[in-house]
């Protein structure tokens, strides 16, 4: 019963039990799976998911923004606290992200910088949703986030503020005197702003005072800046660097050598002149220091003295103090600072001093050296290059003493600096100079390091060493015979070490190994960079004119002729003319692969004159040499002066070889010469012209002699200036492969000199021309030294010169094709002005007193020179006519007083210039320095002046330059100019 | 006189001034808009590194984005004007950690001008070593080492002499628990060689990188196989020289710390490390290099839009080892259209910009030879008609526990007074210098 109950109450369950097992259990079911996958995810966030950055940009979770660089937290409360007290100025510490961001949510940033158009380049540039969802997320959690990069990467281009200085003075001022803690990192940060504005170029000089009040303070990072801005900035504020002498000088008595040092430097590095006084002392007592650091810090002070006072430091007897230093001083940096210091000293003074000059000899005596050589291994790299730099100036005694300091030097060849290996090999090579066969031997010997520095090392220094290897492969090319395989050029180096190695490798080719060169040399024929190509071509070209044993050679060169690029052809065949004057038994085989090659496809004037010139020299080989040659003539004004001239020549010769052919050519090579406005040109025509008509055959003597083959092409550099530069080796003289004279010296150097004015011009007229134009006022001068003098024989000249100018109305000639017109070309010719050197102006100025037909002599009567008032020409034709005209006066003029102090910005020149009909085309400069371009126009001619102006007003001095179309009115027109300048100012 | 350098100045790329210090008053002017004006705004750029512009010369070097500028105005030492910047360079980046470039330069401009200044005065170069500088320069803001209170009554003999002093390159007091000795011999093959497989060229220059953790102040005597010092040492001992690779080394440099005079007596190498990382040694070697790998092109024109190429790499060192990243770039011509290869082994793809099929192999086992072959076609065109020139193959490649020059360390002895125990590790390396085959 119990049990039919019980299977009862089981087989009828209660609704209950129906809501249990229907609605509970299931849900109890569920909401225990699903707290259980709530735990794990709970756990996970907690643990892994929070730290993911990608989860943390996407939940905006992320509190900082990413760390661009690492920074240590002085830094970041730095940044705190100027974030607090800058609450005025929102936005400017936020990176630009974070800018760009704030204004797409519309929060007001006074920042201009950043404009709306750069977010939404950003916007669109995010092309799938989500990285714009994860932009906004990370710009606006970075947003909210405190700034941690404030504008500390200020950009160079970023406009120089005023503002900001302003500011910084203000920040400097509210720091200047608290004491509060935390207040040198704030210092800190401020000065590496100004020193980062004194970097870019920003003048912060106004912060002086601002910045010596903030200096006192016992952070050494601190003082080393305000160090450097002061000595950056003392010399445009000798006043205010006065009040950094206290604090400088109170440093230099420091019991810290660290700060003495660094004191004594910055004070002896001021540079103001009339502070040197209070340099003495601190010098004194640092080069007496008992810590070494100091010592090498005072003796580069006591050079430091002397370039900006000599005289004072002499009269503290500093070289005396250095001397003693140098030898006894236990610190090999002190001596090698002494040394490098004295020999500037005396080697200045020695030309005024003979005390001087003894004691430099004395730095190259027996005992010296061999001091500095017993310690040399104690010195630095730099140290030992500048010891072995003097040893390299000493001359010992005997063999011995040579031997023995070469075997004490040996090891220095192991060395790893490059510097301490060339100055070795300088010292070696000096030494030996005298013994030819251990020469030899050090040749031998120092090949080796050579090789591998250049091997190793960037492509700068190898260059550098390079250059040295170079010098001595062509002192002796045939020890490096073995060696050409190192000279190969790798295919990534750069232009200028390849360039190099061809050079070298044209100069150690000989029997054994030219074909393995010349292949070599063919491949670099084919290099991508034209100007290795070139070189290669040339060299093999060299390498043929050096060897007996041509054959190959001569092929190869043939090849390049067919290669069909226009440099290699070009290239080939100046070769190909050299080769033909040195071996004329090839012209044979030159000759027919030359004569394929169209006029056409050259077009570089040396090919086209090498070309003209074989075209001239084997006329009768080539059928067809009159008609190309006419067919050159032809188009006669195309070409260069350089292949005019060649072009005249060869037709002469071909004229001589194969007359009727060639007539007509002459006829119109002739008539163009003669009208051609190039000197050179026009005189070999003329000069054609009158042989031809004073005797055919004798002209065929001048011109077509029978030829010699040229056996040695002039060396381009004489042995004494080759000496002279391995004197100086080591050192800039090898890479430029000239002497040192040639480019530290004044007068040598090349004429560009830097000057403000020329960076300040204005309008139109850009600085390399002005280059250009200096560079012609430089050759100018030297001209019209030379054209007095040759005056005197011009005109002994053309009294005889009538009778040439007189069968010029003969008709003799048949080949000249219209009379009339040549004619008036040459008056034409004559009628103007010449762009030719002074000295040919001046035969022409003569001849034209003998024609006729030409204008009166300039030296007589004079008409009053009338400027046009509305003269115009652009600049780019100024410049041209610029370029062309040859100075015709230069002068030094008086501005006068009142027209210097009128003179306070260029315009004001330029209205009152206009007044007088002259016209300025380009003007810059600051006061106290002016420079002008001006022009005037000929009343009633196209007749130009051109004038340079420097005007300095301290001086009240104007120095003129004038160029003139016409020459012969140059004069008045000075006069006219100088009357109008000293106008100036009084109206 | 080596340098006298007027003024050194960091430009970046476009030209902006990163750091200028002037040394001297010697140069007028603004000297970065004349090296701006006259070099980097024209072609002159990269043809040459030494430039005279006005009286001045301008040594400039690039390293990464950064222009390094150098002005003389006289007759100066050029290897040595560049040694230091190499050097300072190096000092640079061993402060910065790592790189050297822009924004090294900008976040730590301060630090440099304080290097600047301690590093060269008037413009002869001083102090460079970095173990030095490092005591008393740092960002810290700390009092030198060498200053503190005690220091007034007794200078410390030591800290100065490492300022200044002669054996600049180790600190006295360091202490290791673990005495080690890491060395690399990096070797870096030079070749070039003919389409007809003749080498023109071959060389190889290597370098030991030594990586020290020894306490005090350890002397250390290394022995490799060289010829010239094995037979010294058997002339020593009166033992005929073991028979074996000897290998000749053609030219050798050291590290600073290395004692010359006893390598050129008894020609071993025995020095005092600096502490950490240094390059101990360099040498070059052209007699007898083994090549780790031949390559074997033949480039077939079809025609004129269409070329074969194929290439065959030959690996020639021990089946055991294998090489590293080997990467073979093969040129083909501008007008390049479509490319389609097979491969035995690695990965190729065209690459456009540099106008080279690049053929990658991960890892390449000794004694094997994958070959490429390509069909390229041309676009045709009228203009360029035999306009490529074929630039050399150039490869890439790093084998490990190899040297191309068969040079080993023999052994490496380490002795100090307290006479510990050392660990010495030895790694060799064999890598692509620039190694060419024409085609």
């Amino acid at each position: 019963m119990d049990s039919a109950a019980t299977s009862f109450s089981s087989s009828t369950p209660s609704p209950v039990d129906y809501i249990v097992l229907l609605i509970l259990r299931p849900i109890a079911a569920i909401s225990f799976v699903f707290v259980f996958i709530a735990l794990g995810w709970l756990l996970a966030w907690k643990l892994v998911l929070v730290h993911v950055p990608l989860v943390q940009e996407i939940f905006g979770l992320r509190k900082k923004p990413a760390k661009f660089k690492p920074q240590t937290r002085r830094i970041s409360r730095y940044y705190n606290s100027i974030n607090t007290r800058n609450s005025s100025a929102p936005g400017s510490g936020y990176p630009p992200v974070l800018v760009q961001c704030c204004h797409s949510s519309s929060i007001a940033i006074i920042k201009p910088n950043y404009s709306r158009v750069a977010i939404s380049h950003l916007w669109s540039s995010l092309e799938p949703p989500s990285n714009r969802i994860r932009l906004l997320c990370s710009t606006f959690s970075q947003a909210m986030a405190p700034p941690a990069q404030s504008s500390r990467n200020p950009s160079p281009s970023q406009p120089s503020g005023k503002g900001e200085v302003s500011d910084l003075r203000s920040q400097l001022r509210q720091l200047a005197g608290s004491r509060a803690p935390g207040v040198d990192d704030a210092k800190r940060e401020l000065f590496k702003k100004v020193i980062s504005y004194m970097t870019i170029g920003i003048d912060v000089s106004s912060l002086f005072g601002e910045m010596v009040m903030c200096s006192v303070t016992p952070d050494i990072v601190l003082k080393k800046m305000c160090y450097l801005y002061v000595g950056n900035y003392a010399k445009v504020n000798p006043d205010l660097a006065l009040l950094t002498i206290n604090f400088l000088q109170r440093d230099c008595k420091d019991q810290d050598p660290m700060i003495r040092g660094l004191a004594l430097r910055s004070l002896s590095s001021l540079r103001v002149a009339n502070l040197v006084e209070y340099l003495v002392g601190p010098l004194g007592s640092g080069l007496k220091d008992n810590n070494a650091y100091v010592r090498t810090v005072a003796v580069m002070g006591a050079l430091k003295l002397y370039h900006i006072s000599a005289s004072t430091c002499l009269d503290a007897d500093f070289p005396a103090v250095l001397k003693h230093l140098m030898l006894n001083d236990s610190e090999s940096q002190v001596v090698a600072n002494c040394l490098s210091a004295l020999q500037e000293i005396w080697n200045s003074e020695s030309s005024t001093s003979e005390e001087a000059a003894r004691e430099k000899e004395g730095l190259i005596s027996k005992p010296f050296i061999y001091y500095l050589l017993n310690r040399l291994r104690e010195f630095n790299e730099w140290g030992q290059c500048l010891v072995l730099e003097l040893v390299a100036k000493y001359v010992p005694s005997d063999t011995n003493e040579n031997f023995d300091i070469m075997n004490l030097l040996e090891d220095r060849l192991q060395h790893a600096n490059g510097a301490v290996v060339l100055a070795t090999i300088k010292v070696f090579l000096q030494l030996t100079l005298s013994m030819a066969d251990v020469h030899q031997e050090v040749y031998e010997r120092i090949k080796a390091p050579l090789l591998t520095l250049v091997s190793s090392g960037s492509p700068e220094q190898s260059y550098a060493v390079l250059s040295h290897l170079h010098l001595l492969v062509m002192r002796a090319p045939y020890l490096f015979t073995s060696d050409y395989k190192h000279f190969y050029c790798q295919y990534n180096e750069p232009s200028y070490v390849k360039k190099l190695k061809l050079e070298m490798l044209t100069a150690v080719a000989n029997e054994s190994n030219t074909y393995e060169i010349v292949t070599e040399l063919c491949e670099y024929a084919a290099n991508v960079y034209v100007a290795i190509a070139r070189e290669s071509i040339r060299a093999v070209g060299k390498i043929a004119l050096q060897q007996y044993d041509v054959n190959a050679i001569v092929d190869r060169l043939l090849q390049f002729l067919e290669m069909e690029k226009d440099y290699v052809t070009a290239e080939a065949l100046v070769l190909v003319k050299d080769l033909l004057r040195k071996y004329p038994q090839w012209s044979h085989d030159c000759i027919a692969v030359v004569g394929n090659i169209s006029s056409k496809n050259v077009q570089e004037p040396k090919a086209k004159a090498a070309l003209i010139w074989m075209l001239g020299e084997y006329a009768q080989d080539m059928d067809d040499a009159p008609y190309i040659l006419e067919s050159l003539a032809e188009n006669w004004e195309d070409d260069a002066p350089e292949v005019r001239l060649h072009l005249l020549t060869a037709i002469m010769k071909c004229f001589f070889r194969r007359p009727p052919e060639t007539q007509k050519a002459l006829g119109i090579a002739l008539a163009a010469g003669l009208s051609d406005f190039h000197q050179d040109v026009h005189d070999r025509a003329l000069f054609y012209y009158r042989l031809l008509q004073y005797d055919v055959s004798s002209a065929e003597r001048v011109v077509n002699p029978p030829k010699q083959a040229v056996s040695v092409f002039a060396d381009t550099q004489s042995n004494e200036i080759k000496d002279r530069i391995f004197d100086e080796f080591n050192s800039l003289s090898i890479v430029y492969q000239k002497p040192s004279y040639m480019f530290t010296d004044k007068d040598h150097r090349g004429p560009f000199e830097f000057s403000d004015e020329i960076d300040n011009l204005t309008v139109g007229v850009e600085s390399e021309h002005v280059v250009a134009a200096t560079s012609v006022d430089a050759n100018e001068t030297s001209d019209l030294l030379l054209s007095t003098s040759e005056k005197e024989e011009t005109r002994a000249m053309v009294a005889n010169g009538s009778d040439y100018t007189a069968p010029f109305y003969d008709s003799s000639t048949p080949a000249l094709p219209s009379q009339g017109q040549s004619e008036l070309a040459i008056t034409g010719l004559l009628g103007t002005a010449d762009p030719g050197p002074q000295a040919s102006t001046a035969i022409d100025d003569l001849l034209m007193g003998l024609d006729l037909t030409a204008p009166p002599a300039p030296a007589s009567a004079p008409p009053p020179l009338k400027l046009n008032a509305r003269a115009a020409l652009d600049a780019g034709s100024f410049q041209r006519t610029w370029r062309e005209l040859p100075v015709a006066i230069s002068q030094e003029c008086e501005l006068g007083s009142q027209g210097a102090a009128a003179l306070t910005s260029p315009q004001a020149l330029l209205h009152h210039m206009q007044g007088n009909s002259i016209q300025c085309i380009a003007s810059g400069g600051q006061s106290p320095n002016f420079k002008f371009f001006f022009f005037a126009q000929k009343a009633y001619e196209p007749s130009v002046f051109l004038v340079e102006c420097k005007i300095n007003t301290s001086t009240t001095k104007a120095q003129l330059n004038i160029k003139a179309e016409d020459q012969s009115t140059s004069h008045e027109f000075l006069a006219l100019f100088q009357s109008a300048l000293s106008r100036f100012g009084l109206s | 006189m080596p340098v006298a350098a007027s003024a050194i100045y960091f430009l970046n790329l476009r030209g902006d001034v990163l750091i200028n210090r002037l040394y001297r008053d010697d140069v007028g002017g603004n000297m970065v808009d004349a090296f701006r004006m006259h070099i980097m705004q024209t072609k002159e750029l990269g043809t040459c590194p030494v430039r005279q512009i006005g009286g001045c010369s301008f040594f400039y070097m690039r390293i990464s984005n950064v222009y390094i500028v150098i002005v003389v105005s006289s007759n100066a030492n050029v290897a040595c004007a560049f040694k230091f910047v190499v050097e300072a360079v190096a000092l640079f980046k061993s402060y910065f950690g790592g790189a050297f470039d822009e924004d090294a330069i900008r976040n730590n401009f301060v630090l440099i001008y304080e290097l600047l200044d301690e590093i060269m005065d008037f413009g002869y170069p001083q102090n460079l070593s970095p173990e030095i500088l490092k005591l008393y320069i740092t960002q810290e803001g700390v009092r030198s080492p060498f200053s503190s209170k005690q220091a007034l009554d007794k200078p410390v003999p030591n800290a100065t002499l490492q300022v200044t002093g002669a054996v600049g390159w180790r600190r006295e007091g360091l202490a290791y628990k673990k005495n080690e000795v890491f060395l690399d011999i990096v070797e870096s093959v030079n070749l070039l060689m003919s389409s007809k497989g003749s080498v023109l060229r071959c060389d190889v220059t290597g370098k030991i990188l030594m990586k020290c953790f020894l306490s005090g102040m350890p002397d250390l005597k290394l022995g490799l196989n060289d010829k010239i010092g094995l037979e010294k040492e058997s002339q020593l001992k009166n033992r005929p020289t073991k028979s074996g690779k000897t290998i000749e080394l053609d030219d050798v440099t050291f590290h600073q710390c290395v004692n010359l005079t006893r390598f050129n007596s008894e020609k071993t190498v025995s020095f005092v490390p600096p502490d950490g990382e240094f390059e101990l040694m360099k040498y070059r070697i052209t007699e007898g290099v083994n090549l780790p790998f031949r390559v074997l092109p033949t480039i077939k024109e079809l025609g004129r839009t269409r070329m074969e190429v194929n290439v065959k790499v030959k690996s020639v060192f021990g089946a055991k080892m294998f090489a590293l990243g080997v990467v073979i770039k093969i040129p083909v011509p501008k007008q390049t259209a479509k490319t389609s290869f097979q491969v035995t082994s690695g990965r190729a793809k065209y690459n456009a910009s540099i106008d080279c099929l690049v053929w990658k192999i991960r890892k390449f086992p000794g004694q094997t030879e994958p070959t490429l072959s390509a069909e390229i076609e041309l676009i045709s065109t009228i203009a360029e008609k035999k306009s490529w020139t074929r630039p050399p193959i150039q490869m890439e490649f790093q084998v490990p526990m190899f040297t191309a020059s068969g040079l080993r360390v023999r052994f490496l002895k380490v002795w100090e007074k307290s006479g510990y125990n050392t660990v010495e590790w030895v790694r060799y390396i064999t890598k692509a210098g620039s190694y060419e085959v024409r085609c």
